[in-house]
C-alpha cells in the first residue's frame, strides 16, 4: 500500500484529487485574512503547527525506521533556546540562530544515533531518557547561560525580504510553510534509498544488514533527521510565542510528540500532523472535564495501541481505500536478469575459510574449519542438529564474529567486516526462517537488495526498479510486484528472499536451508530455481538438510559433525562414507529443526 | 451609571448602521443618527445590570492544580461578598476561569482564549512567575490590566503597563529575611538553601543581595533541584559552614518535609528563616514536630491585621479547610480590583488600569495596597513562627515604596 | 573524625536510598524476564501502594501490620487487572507497542489517582516507633533500616521461591523459553499473569516502606522508576543480582557525587553512569553480551 501511495499518480483523476487537496491545503493558512480570528485561535494552531515539526520527526525516527526516542522535546529544546539565545542574547538574525539551533539539534541527534551502534529497543528508551533529563537539568541549572528557569523573554519575529512576520496571521502562514514543506519531504522520504532502508531496518535490522544496508549509518541518520525536525519546531515556536522556557522542553513534552504521532498514525507524516492537531485541540475541547481529562489521555494511549496500531490516519485510510479501491499501476516490463556483470573469472576459489572457530562459552560450535568455494560451483554444507553448519553460514557472513580464524571472499580479508560491508562486496544470502521486511511490498523488498554498495547497476531509482523487476522476473514471481508480502503465501515469501539477493549481484550466493517448510511441488521449483542459478555460473554455498536437494544440486559436499569437518568430496562418494552415514544414523530426519 | 463597554459596542454598532443606511442623503443620515442615539439609550438602562466579567488564569489541571483549587475559593469568596453587597458600580460581578494546565504555553493560550471572548474588564493572572514572563507578550497586547501573584520582581519591571501585582514581590521578601535575621535575631553568619527553579534561584539572587545591603556576605550558598529525595549533603555542608542562622527559598511541600526532618535527625538547631512555602497547611503536616519553632514570612497571616483576620474566619466556615496565601491573594487581588473600578467610576479596561495606579492605602488580608509606578502593590512581609504547629504573627516589615 | 561521620552518613544515605531503587528494580527484572517487555509503569506501582497504605492506616485508622497486608492484596489484584488490561491484549505485538501502553498507563494512574485523593502530598508515620538511631556521628533513620532489612529478604524470599519452589521453576521456565515452557505443558499466560502479581506487589511494598520518608504523592513512583531502571541496566538487563547491586550502586553514586561535586545535578549523575555503562559495558555488571538484535 505504501509502495502505490508513494508513487506519483499517473491517471488524470487522481492527479486531480492532488491538485484539489494542495489547493484546500494552501488556502486554510490564508483563511485568517479573510475571516476574523481570534487571537486565541491563532495561538492554537501556531501551536499545533510548531509541533506537528517536531511531531514529524517521531515520523521518521519510530514510524519510518522503528527507533524509539523519547528526547524529541530536548532537541525542540535545542532548536528554539538557539534562536532564544541567538536573537535576545547576541543580537544574532533569526535566521542565523534557527539555522545554528537546526545544526545544533542535528548534531546532537547523530550523537544519540550513534549509541544505537550497540543498543536498541529498551536501551534506546532508557538513554534518549537519560539525554533528555540531564538536557532539562542542565536548562535549568545552568543559569549563566541558559537563563535558567526564568527562561527568555523577548524573543522578536524573523523578517523575511525585510518584511518583518510581527502579525501573527503572516507568522502562521509562514510557520504553514515551513510545515507544509517539511510534510512533503518526509512523504518523499520512503521512496528513496535512504527511506527503504530505514523502513528496512524497522522490518528486520539483521536482515537488512545482510542484504547490505549500512544499518548504524541508516539509524544515525534516522535520529538526525528527526532531530532537525524538532530543532526547526523548536525555532518556528520560540519566535513564534517570543518565550521560551524549560519546561518547553520537558520529558513530558517528549511522551507528548510521542503520543501525538502514535494518534495521528506513526508511519505517515499526515498522521502525525493530524496526531498533533487533534492533541492539541483535545485539551481544549475537553476542558469541562479537568481533572480527569489526562487521565483519559492515558488510557486513550493504552486504547491506541491495542485497537488502532496505524493510529487514525490508518482507519481513514483504511476507509478511503475501502470506498475507492487502489489501481495497481501497470508494471513495466525489463530485460531479463543480468547475471554477468561485474563477473570475474580467475579460475580461484571465491572464497576461503581457514581454522574458523566460533565458541559460546563453553560450547566449541565451530570448532576448526578449512573450506574453499570454487568460483561457479554449488557447494553444499551437510550434518547432523547441532553440528555447526548454521553457526558456520552466520560467522561467513558476519552476524557472529568468529573466535578464530579467518575468511578470504574475493581476495579480501572479510573476517573483521560487518555483514553489510560484506554484503557490498558481493556476498548474498537468504535465511531459514524467512526474513523479508514484512510490511514493504515484494518490489520494494528486492530494491533493498538492489541497493547494496558497489551493486553494478544503473545508477538512479529507474534503475534499481528495473533490476528488480528483472530479479522477481527470474524466480517467477513478477506478477503481484506490489503486493506486501506478509500477504504472501510462504513459497512465494522464500521466492522474493532469494529474489532480493539475487539483485544484488551476488558474487556468492549463501542458502540458510531453503528447502525448509516448502512442499513437495515447491521443493521440485527450487530445485530447478537452483540448478536455473548453477546454469548462469552463479556460485552458491548452501545448508539443507534435504538429502534429495543437495544431492541433485551440489558439485560438492561438506560433512560437519560437532563443529568439524569430517568429509568433503563430491555428492556420491562424500554420503556413501560409513561416518557421515554413522553421523547421520538414527537422528537425521529429513526435515527437523536445525 | 452607563457602563462605558456597552456604550462602545453600541456606538459601534449604531456607527455600522448609519453606514448601512448611509450614502443616501444627510437627512437620512441625521435621522439614523438619532434613531442610533434613542436606540442606544434605551439599550442602555436594559444592559445596565449586566455583569462586569473579571477573568483568571488559574492551574485547574496539571500539578498545581491544589493551589490552583485555593486560589478559586479565595476569589470565588470575594465574589460573593461583592455581589452580595450589591456589586460594582451597580452590577454584579462575574467570574471567568480558564485553567493554563499549570504550563507556560497553557497561560498564553489560556489568556488568549478569555481575551478572544471579548467583554473582560481586568484579569486576575496567575501566581507563578515564569507562567506570567510567558503571557507578558500577550498581556501587554491586551490593553486590559491583568493582576498578578507572581513575586519575581523583574515582572513588574519590563515596562508592560498592563501588569499589577497583588502581592509583595521577592525584592522585599529577601529584603525582610535579610532584615529580621540580622535586625531583630542579630545573626550574620547566613546559609541560604534554595530551590534551583525561577523562584528559589530568583530568591537567592535578591536575598544576596539584599545581605549586602546590611554589610552581610553569607557564609554557604546551595541550590538543589526540586523533588530531591535526600538533603543529606544539604545538610552535612550546611553543618561544616558554621552558620548560625539559615534562609531558604524552597518551593514543593514535600521537600520542606524532607529537608526539615533531615535538619533536625542531623542536628541542625540554628534558627530558621523561610519563605513562605515553611507555613504552607501542606508543608507543616508533613514535616510536624520538624518546623517547629522556625519563622517564615508570608504575604498573608491571619493574625496580621483586622482584614485577614476577618477572612480567615470567613474562609474557614465556607470551605473547611484553613485560609493559606493561594487563596487569600485571589480574595485581595478581586476586592482591590472592585475597589480600582468604584473609583474609576467605570469598568472600562483603561479606566481600571488607572483606578489601579490611583490606589494607595486601600486595606485587604495583606495588609495596605498602594500601588507605584510599576504596579506593585504591597511593599512588605510579615513574619511569623511556628509554634508548637500553630502559626503565629511576630511582625509586619514594611519599606517605603517608590512611588 | 567527623570527616569519616559525614562519609559514612552519605554512605548509609547512598545505600537506603539505593535499596529503594533495588527493591523495584527487582519488579522490573521480573515482568523484563516474563515478558521481555520494560514496564513504565512500574514506579506507578509504588504510588499505588503507598496511597492504599495512607487509605487503610489513615483513612480507615487499621492496624500498621493489617494496613500493610490489605495494600499488598489490593496490589496483588491491581496487577492483575494492569495484566490483562495493559500487556495482555497486546502480548503477540513486538515490545514498543507494549512500552508505550505502560506509559500510557503510567499516565492514567498517576491523573486517576490526583482526581481520587487531590493534589497534596499525604504524611505517613514510620513503621518503628523510633525516629532512628544514633551510631557515633551517624544517625540512621529507622525506616531506612526497616527498608535496608525488607530489601533483604524480600531477596532472600525471591531466591528461594525461584530456585526451590515448583512454581518458582514454572516462572523460570517460562521467563527463559516461553514456547518450550508451552511445550512442556506451563500455563504461559497465567504464569506471566502471576509475575505481574507478584511484581505489582513488590512495588506496592516499595511505595509502602518509601512513604513515611519521601511522602505519599502522585510523582512518588516516577523518580525511582527512573533510577531503578537505570539500576536494572547497569546491574545488567533482567539480572535479579545485577538489579539489587545496580540499585546501591547508583544510590550510592549518587549520594557521594551529590556531597562532593555538587548537589543540583543530583539526578544527572545517575543518568550519567548509566551512560557511561551504556557505552563502555552495555551488558551491565552481571548480564550476558547484549543480543538484542532481531
Amino acid at each position: 500500500m505504501k509502495a502505490e501511495e508513494l508513487k506519483a499518480p499517473s491517471a488524470g483523476a487522481s492527479q486531480g484529487k492532488l491538485i484539489a487537496l494542495l489547493v484546500l491545503g494552501a488556502l486554510i493558512p490564508l483563511l485568517p485574512f479573510l475571516i476574523p480570528v481570534s487571537q486565541y485561535t491563532l495561538n492554537i494552531f501556531m501551536n499545533a503547527v510548531t509541533y506537528a515539526v517536531a511531531v514529524l520527526g517521531m515520523v521518521v525516527v519510530l514510524g519510518y525506521t522503528g527507533q524509539i526516542n523519547l528526547a524529541q522535546a530536548a532537541f525542540f529544546g535545542i532548536g528554539a533556546y538557539s534562536v532564544a539565545l541567538g536573537t535576545v542574547g547576541w543580537g544574532l538574525s533569526f535566521w542565523m540562530a534557527a539555522g545554528s539551533g537546526i545544526v545544533a539539534a542535528g548534531l546532537a541527534g547523530l550523537v544519540l544515533g550513534l549509541t544505537t551502534l550497540r543498543l536498541g529497543g529498551h536501551y534506546l528508551a532508557m538513554i534518549t531518557i537519560s539525554f533528555q533529563q540531564i538536557f532539562d537539568l542542565i536548562l535549568v541549572n545552568w543559569v549563566e547561560v541558559t537563563h535558567g528557569p526564568d527562561g527568555i523573554a523577548g524573543i522578536p519575529r524573523p523578517s523575511v525580504f525585510g518584511f518583518v512576520l510581527a502579525d501573527d496571521r503572516f507568522y502562521l502562514l509562514f510557520c504553514v510553510a515551513v510545515l507544509y514543506a517539511c510534510i512533503a519531504f518526509v512523504w518523499w522520504l520512503p521512496s528513496t534509498r535512504l527511506g527503504r532502508a530505514m523502513r528496512a531496518v524497522r522490518e528486520n535490522e539483521l536482515a537488512a544488514e545482510v542484504v547490505g544496508v549500512h544499518t548504524l549509518r541508516t539509524k544515525v541518520f534516522a535520529f538526525t533527521l528527526s532531530a532537525m525536525l524538532g530543532g526547526i519546531a523548536g525555532a518556528l515556536y520560540a519566535a513564534g510565542f517570543a518565550y521560551i522556557s524549560p519546561d518547553n522542553s520537558s520529558f513530558a513534552r517528549s511522551i507528548e510528540f510521542l503520543t501525538m504521532v502514535l494518534l495521528g498514525g506513526v508511519q505517515s507524516p499526515f498522521g502525525g500532523a493530524m496526531g498533533t492537531v487533534l492533541l492539541i485541540l483535545l485539551p481544549e475541547w475537553l476542558r469541562f472535564l479537568k481533572q480527569i481529562y489526562l487521565a483519559i489521555y492515558g488510557l486513550a494511549v493504552i486504547l491506541i495501541m491495542v485497537f488502532l496500531p496505524e493510529g487514525i490516519w490508518g482507519l481513514v485510510r483504511g476507509g478511503w481505500r475501502k470506498l475507492v479501491p487502489e489501481r495497481v499501476p501497470p508494471r513495466r516490463s525489463v530485460p531479463p536478469l543480468d547475471f554477468d556483470a561485474g563477473r570475474v573469472a580467475d579460475g580461484k576459489p571465491i572464497m576461503r575459510i581457514t581454522g574458523l572457530q566460533k565458541h559460546f562459552g563453553g560450547l566449541r560450535a565451530v570448532d576448526g574449519i578449512d573450506l574453499e568455494v570454487a568460483r561457479g560451483s554449488v557447494h553444499a554444507l551437510i550434518g547432523p542438529n547441532g553440528s555447526g553448519k548454521t553457526t558456520s553460514l552466520n560467522v561467513v557472513n558476519g552476524i557472529y564474529s568468529p573466535t578464530g580464524g579467518q575468511i578470504v571472499f574475493e581476495g579480501v580479508d572479510v573476517t573483521a567486516m560487518k555483514p553489510h560491508q560484506r554484503a557490498g562486496l558481493g556476498m548474498g544470502r537468504t535465511f531459514q526462517n524467512i526474513r523479508l521486511f514484512q510490511s514493504l511490498s515484494a518490489l520494494e523488498n528486492v530494491m533493498v537488495g538492489a541497493q547494496r554498495d558497489n551493486n553494478p547497476i544503473p545508477g538512479g531509482r529507474r534503475g534499481l526498479e528495473d533490476r528488480a523487476l528483472a530479479a522477481l522476473d527470474f524466480v517467477g514471481m513478477g506478477e503481484n510486484v506490489h503486493m506486501l508480502v506478509k500477504n504472501m503465501p510462504y513459497g512465494h515469501q522464500r521466492m522474493v528472499e532469494i529474489a532480493r539477493t539475487l539483485a544484488g549481484h551476488p558474487s556468492l550466493l549463501l542458502l540458510d536451508e531453503p528447502g525448509a517448510g516448502l512442499n513437495q511441488t515447491e521443493k521440485q521449483e527450487l530445485v530447478a530455481l537452483l540448478l536455473r542459478l548453477r546454469g548462469h555460473g552463479l556460485t552458491i554455498f548452501l545448508i539443507d538438510h534435504d538429502m534429495g536437494v543437495v544431492e541433485k544440486v551440489s558439485d560438492r559436499i561438506t560433512v560437519l559433525n560437532f563443529g568439524k569437518k569430517i568429509a568433503e568430496g563430491a555428492p556420491a562418494e562424500v554420503l556413501r562414507q560409513p561416518d557421515v552415514i554413522a553421523a547421520y544414523l538414527g537422528e537425521a530426519p529429513v526435515h527437523g529443526p536445525a | 451609571m452607563a457602563p462605558d463597554k456597552h456604550k462602545a459596542k453600541i456606538a459601534a454598532r449604531s456607527g455600522y448602521l448609519t453606514n448601512f443606511m448611509g450614502e443616501q442623503s444627510m437627512a437620512v443620515r441625521i435621522l439614523g443618527r438619532a434613531m442610533a442615539a434613542a436606540f442606544a439609550a434605551l439599550a442602555l438602562s436594559a444592559l445596565a445590570a449586566d455583569p462586569i466579567h473579571i477573568g483568571l488564569v488559574n492551574e485547574t489541571t496539571g500539578p498545581n492544580a491544589e493551589a490552583g483549587q485555593y486560589t478559586v475559593n479565595g476569589a470565588r469568596l470575594a465574589l460573593e461578598e461583592i455581589n452580595a453587597a450589591g456589586g460594582v458600580l451597580g452590577r454584579q460581578l462575574e467570574l471567568r476561569i480558564e485553567d493554563n494546565q499549570s504550563t507556560n504555553p497553557g497561560t498564553v493560550l489560556a489568556y488568549s482564549k478569555l481575551l478572544g471572548e471579548g467583554g473582560i474588564s481586568a484579569i486576575i493572572g496567575p501566581i507563578r512567575s515564569t507562567q506570567v514572563q510567558a503571557a507578558s507578550p500577550t498581556i501587554a497586547k491586551s490593553s486590559i490590566p491583568s493582576v498578578i501573584g507572581g513575586t519575581d520582581p523583574s515582572l513588574t519591571k519590563v515596562n508592560n503597563p498592563w501588569i499589577f501585582r497583588a502581592r509583595p514581590n521577592d525584592g522585599y521578601s529577601s529584603r525582610v529575611i535579610a532584615d529580621f535575621a540580622v535586625n531583630s535575631l542579630k545573626l550574620k553568619k547566613v546559609a541560604i538553601v534554595h530551590s534551583t527553579d525561577a523562584f528559589g534561584s530568583g530568591g537567592m539572587a535578591a536575598l544576596t543581595s539584599a545581605l549586602k545591603a546590611v554589610g552581610v556576605t553569607p557564609v554557604f550558598v546551595q541550590g538543589y533541584t526540586n523533588n530531591s529525595q535526600d538533603f543529606t549533603p544539604v545538610v552535612l555542608a550546611l553543618k561544616k559552614s558554621g552558620a548560625d542562622v539559615l534562609a531558604t527559598y524552597m518551593t514543593n511541600s514535600p521537600d520542606v518535609g524532607i529537608f526539615a526532618k533531615q535538619l533536625r535527625q542531623l542536628g541542625v538547631t540554628i534558627p530558621w528563616v523561610g519563605s513562605p512555602s515553611l507555613v504552607t497547611d501542606t508543608a507543616m503536616k508533613l514535616a510536624g514536630s520538624a518546623l517547629h519553632s522556625t519563622f517564615a514570612i508570608a504575604d498573608f497571616t491571619p493574625g496580621a491585621n483586622p482584614e485577614a483576620k476577618a477572612y480567615a474566619e470567613k474562609y474557614k466556615a465556607k470551605y473547611k479547610l484553613d485560609p493559606d496565601v493561594y487563596s487569600a491573594w485571589a480574595y485581595g487581588a478581586l476586592h482591590l480590583l472592585a475597589a480600582a473600578m468604584e473609583q474609576a467610576k467605570s469598568a472600562e479596561p483603561a479606566a481600571v488600569r488607572t483606578g489601579l495606579l490611583n490606589t494607595c492605602g486601600f486595606k485587604s488580608v495583606e495588609g495596605k495596597y498602594c500601588f507605584d509606578k510599576n504596579g506593585d502593590a504591597l511593599h512588605g512581609y510579615n513574619v511569623v513562627k511556628n509554634e508548637n504547629g500553630r502559626v503565629v504573627f511576630i511582625k509586619t516589615i514594611t519599606f517605603e515604596s517608590n512611588k | 573524625m567527623s570527616a569519616l561521620f559525614d562519609n559514612l552518613q552519605v554512605l548509609f544515605q547512598g545505600l537506603a536510598l539505593g535499596s529503594i531503587y533495588a527493591l523495584v528494580a527487582l519488579g522490573f527484572v521480573l515482568i523484563i524476564r516474563a515478558t521481555n517487555v520494560v514496564n513504565f509503569a512500574q514506579g506507578d506501582f509504588a504510588m499505588l501502594g503507598a496511597y492504599a497504605i495512607v487509605t487503610f492506616l489513615v483513612g480507615l485508622q487499621l492496624p500498621y501490620v493489617v494496613s500493610i497486608i490489605l495494600a499488598l492484596l489490593v496490589m496483588a489484584v491491581f496487577g492483575m487487572l494492569f495484566n490483562l488490561g495493559v500487556y495482555y491484549p497486546l502480548r503477540n505485538r513486538s515490545f514498543l507497542p507494549v512500552i508505550i501502553s505502560t506509559l500510557g498507563a503510567s499516565i492514567f494512574l498517576q491523573n486517576t489517582v490526583l482526581a481520587v485523593f487531590g493534589p497534596q502530598p499525604k504524611p505517613l508515620d514510620k513503621i518503628l516507633n523510633i525516629d532512628g538511631i544514633q551510631v557515633g556521628g551517624v544517625f540512621l533513620d529507622s525506616q531506612y533500616l526497616v527498608i535496608l532489612v525488607v530489601t533483604l529478604f524480600a531477596v532472600a524470599f525471591q531466591y528461594f521461591f525461584f530456585e526451590h519452589t515448583l512454581l518458582g521453576k514454572k516462572l523460570q521456565a517460562t521467563s527463559q523459553d516461553k514456547d518450550m515452557a508451552r511445550l512442556l505443558g506451563i500455563p504461559v499466560a497465567t504464569m506471566i499473569a502471576i509475575t505481574f502479581i507478584y511484581s505489582a506487589a513488590l512495588g506496592g511494598l516499595a511505595g509502602i516502606l518509601v512513604a513515611p520518608i519521601l511522602f505519599v504523592s502522585i510523582g512518588l513512583g516516577s523518580i525511582i522508576a527512573l533510577k531503578a531502571f537505570a539500576a536494572t541496566i547497569i546491574g545488567g538487563f533482567g539480572d535479579v543480582t545485577g538489579a539489587i547491586v545496580g540499585g546501591l550502586l547508583l544510590g550510592v553514586i549518587e549520594s557521594f557525587a551529590a556531597y562532593y561535586i555538587s548537589v543540583p545535578y543530583k539526578d544527572a549523575y545517575a543518568f550519567l553512569a548509566l551512560f557511561l555503562f551504556l557505552l563502555l559495558r552495555p551488558q551491565g555488571i552481571f548480564g550476558e553480551r547484549v543480543s538484542e538484535k532481531a
